[in-house]
């Protein structure tokens, strides 16, 4: 008798502990990575560093979160890396190109951005397209059409343009702000950033149309049955995620102070394992923006760990996928 | 002997027992009809059959030999075919007329990597001459009709050379003349010798086709005769036996207030119309079999297939092209897959039921959360779901309390007209009782309730009024007093419309 019950309690245990795996294991993976780095590197804990981890993956989580809504309705979006290139090199173009000023410069990658999340939605919601084929074709015009637009060269200040002579404009203090700047001695992409999660967190956890976005998700027909106008949500999502991206490209722009074509491209693959990775942290098993932010960061630490360890930049990739793997895998034993 | 003989099979599952000692023998060309009611254990027998599972007991002879089947390959090795009632999950339908014919060739040679497609093609124009089918084998099979796959289907069981043949609700998606034609093919395999096993609801088309029947009651056989022996009504006495008490039911007074009508209501699929009137507070039952266009007549009323008609709902006109419209005339429609279209599983049971509720418990957008969790609480509590914690994920309910939440979420909405799709699918005897009283306090609060089922006891026990409905019409009415089990059995198996006349 009394054997049994320690083995029953062994047992109890046992699941707790697996459970506890499940629930934080995303959290644990960061600490561990953390505390790895900070024995192993002697300049990684330090202000300056986490500042600049911040600042690295202020743009991924821009990105991220555009993706985790499109998650949320059940939805999936590949175009959003072309649509960061090509909001990155149309606010170069406004700026360079036709020397506007900040609103303009800022207006324009964002229309184009909601322009593609509506393209996107025409695409999966009304012509009923698969929607990882649908942004695949999509990726591939939208990053087609800002090489065209630039004929493949990057926009940069006193660019000599083809007609003769040089650019009229250039990149204005108060664009280059918003990826360069500080405030109280904090980047402002990286505020931004804390804001748009913030604000996008509250919106999917207290408001009705965030429980409805989950709703479409979770269940279309039921959704559908219950009244709920389930495309008119998914359109939202995409248009959402597109714009996400489009802000991303702005701060992509500003921070490296040129339009360089297709510098979006790399950032599709890190949105999507932050948003994976996200569903996994705190064993929510939905997509959820906090979830996504951690992502992000476990994401971004050890990129700048490895970088610091030398690691060469081709390998990390290899490292990224092994990463998203695991997440995923801990999310799917999560929902059985 | 050539004849099949199933000696007392025996199953059970979790605990509870499906067969019993079953004795059933088919002889070799004869037609062999199999008839009982919804759970009598006839296609747990006819699984067993074709080797779906084991029986827990008895044995299975075919031509004299014993044989023990593990997988379904083992029965069609010893001459078993089925053709399924839903043809379309036997089949491959991106594949060719001929290549569906031979898959079981394909998947069983195991000397050769090659195949004589000469010879193949040739066997299989062979035998599709065979079941009367004229058609292209090149033909790809989703490209065929509804008949057409059900004789693809035939000739692919015939190619593994299969000598007994259980058709399992065969006429079910077949017009007059293409059941007529079936039965044709049907007598011409017999004179070859083939058996069939004819499973069907449509009673009148046992006593054209089949030889010989065996009755089954609660995994029993209680009847077993020449056809020319038994009257349908007889039949029907059969499969229901004498025994059960129906439920008292209360006497109601309705008042003769129209709350709900439907004028010329389209059904797409069998393009024909329906109308349909229900009174404030009375509960309507429609009565039909699996396929009888239950389900197509919800989706039409609730604006779920494109459809045209007049909805009234409380004198008031409406035309209805989707759920939201639906919603909005005050339409609340329970789906027959409460899992597939009544829930979000993985949400908390708070989250279900007030779905519909949001915006009064909304200011701005914002969710008031305890109001929300007050409201859940008061409707966990009118439902007595089990067990009452707002915040249980739905997934972790038993289906009776899962059902009780998809009801829940149109309870305090404004809804006048409540559409319940087979309400009672898979749940238990004590949460129906629960599902059942929940739907007389939903009459007795004055709604109008339209109850599709083809579980006809049910509505025997709930319903004011019942409507008979036979391939997408609605062909005779019930008051509650004048309906019984027999004549909705009797109605609902096309007893008037095919082959014979209504006994006085």
């Amino acid at each position: 008798m009394a054997q049994t019950a320690v083995i029953k309690k062994e047992k109890k245990q046992k699941i707790s502990l697996l459970q506890i795996l499940y629930k934080h294991g995303t959290l644990l993976a960061i600490l561990a990575v953390i505390t790895y780095f900070s024995i192993t590197i002697e300049q990684f804990f330090t202000y300056e560093n986490f500042s600049d981890i911040l600042r690295s993956i202020s743009i991924v989580t821009l990105v991220a979160i555009g993706i985790t809504f499109s998650l949320i309705v059940d939805g999936f979006d590949l175009s959003v890396g072309s649509t960061v290139s090509l909001s990155t090199i149309a606010s170069a173009a406004a700026l360079v190109l036709y020397r506007q000023e900040i609103l303009v410069t800022l207006l324009v990658p964002i229309l184009l951005g909601i322009a593609v999340g509506l393209l996107n939605s025409l695409l999966i919601v009304k012509l009923k397209l698969p929607d990882l084929l649908a942004t695949l074709a999509m990726m591939y015009i939208i990053n087609g059409i800002q090489l065209t637009y630039t004929k493949g060269f990057s926009i940069y200040n006193d660019m000599p343009l083809p007609e003769g002579g040089i650019a009229p404009g250039k990149f204005i203090p108060s664009f280059l702000f918003i990826g360069q700047g500080e405030w109280l001695g904090v980047p402002f992409s990286v505020l931004l950033m804390l804001f748009l999660v913030f604000v996008s967190h509250i919106f999917l956890t207290y408001t009705k149309p965030g429980r409805l976005f989950y709703m479409t998700g979770e269940n279309r027909e039921a959704a559908r049955l219950s009244g709920i106008p389930v495309n008119r949500y998914r359109t939202y999502a995409y248009v959402i995620s597109s714009l996400f991206a489009a802000i991303a490209g702005i701060v992509l722009a500003s921070r490296i102070g040129t339009g360089q074509v297709s510098a979006g491209a790399p950032l599709l693959m890190d949105g999507v394992a932050a948003a994976f990775i996200g569903v996994s942290v705190f064993g929510i098993g939905k997509p959820n923006v906090i979830g996504t932010l951690f992502g992000s960061i476990l994401i971004g630490v050890l990129l700048n760990g490895l970088t610091m360890m030398n690691v060469p930049y081709y390998a990390q990739d290899i490292i990224k996928g092994g990463i998203l793997i695991g997440a995923l895998a801990l999310s799917h034993i999560q929902k059985k | 002997m050539n004849e099949l003989q199933m000696l007392n099979i025996s199953k059970s599952f979790d605990e509870v027992t499906v067969l019993n000692g079953v004795n059933f023998h088919v002889k070799q060309g004869e037609v062999h009809a199999l008839l009982g009611m919804n759970g009598a254990g006839k296609s747990t027998l006819m699984k067993i059959l074709a080797g779906d599972f084991p029986p827990d007991g008895g044995t299975i002879m075919i031509d004299g030999k014993q044989y023990t089947f593990s997988f379904p390959l083992d029965a069609k090795k010893a001459g078993i075919g089925l053709v399924a009632q839903e043809v379309d999950t036997a089949l491959f339908p991106a594949l060719s007329v001929c290549e569906n014919i031979i898959a079981n060739e394909i998947v069983e040679t195991k000397t050769s990597p090659f195949l004589s497609w000469n010879k193949q093609k040739q066997r299989a124009k062979e035998l599709l001459r065979q079941v009367g089918l004229e058609i292209n084998i090149n033909k790809l099979v989703h490209e065929c009709s509804l008949h057409e796959k059900q004789l693809i289907l035939l000739a692919k069981v015939l190619f593994s050379s299969a000598k007994y043949i259980i058709l399992d609700e065969p006429t079910a998606p077949l017009s007059t003349a293409e059941t007529k034609r079936l039965f044709q093919i049907i007598h011409q395999l017999k004179a070859k010798g083939v058996s069939f096993i004819y499973i069907s609801h449509k009673l009148g088309e046992i006593k054209e086709i089949c030889d010989r029947v065996t009755i089954l009651r609660d995994g029993k056989v209680v009847h077993r005769s020449p056809i020319s022996d038994i009257t349908i009504d007889e039949m029907i006495e059969h499969m229901l036996g004498r025994t059960y008490q129906s439920a008292k039911k209360e006497k109601r007074t309705l008042g003769e207030t129209i709350a709900f009508e439907v004028k010329n209501l389209l059904i797409p699929k069998t393009k024909t119309t329906v109308n349909l009137q229900i009174r404030k507070g009375e509960i309507v039952g429609i009565a039909g079999l699996v396929g009888a266009g239950k389900t197509e007549l919800a989706h039409s009323l609730f604006g779920l297939e494109k459809t045209s008609g007049q909805w009234w709902i409380n004198g008031k006109e409406y035309t209805i092209s989707s759920p939201i419209e639906a919603i909005e005339a005050g339409i609340a429609y329970i789906p027959e897959e409460r899992r597939k279209q009544g829930l979000f599983m993985n949400e908390s049971v708070e989250k279900n039921l007030t779905v519909r509720l949001l915006s009064s418990l909304t200011n701005f957008q914002w969710i008031h959360r305890q109001k929300e969790e007050k409201l859940a609480l008061s409707l966990i509590e009118s439902l007595k779901v089990r067990p009452s914690l707002p915040k249980i994920t739905v997934k972790h309910l038993s289906g009776g309390n899962q059902q009780k939440v998809v009801i829940g979420k149109w309870f305090s909405t404004n809804s006048e007209v409540f559409i319940f799709d087979e309400p009672t699918k898979g749940i238990d005897v004590n949460a129906k009782a629960e599902i059942f009283s929940i739907i007389q306090s939903l009459a007795k609060q004055g709604k109008a309730i339209l109850y599709l089922t083809n579980e006809f006891q049910e509505l025997l026990d709930i319903a004011d009024t019942i409507h008979v409905m036979v391939d997408g019409e609605l062909v005779k009415t019930f008051s509650a007093e004048e309906a019984t089990h027999e004549k909705l059995v009797y109605y609902s198996s096309g007893g008037e419309t095919l082959w014979h006349k209504l006994p006085s």
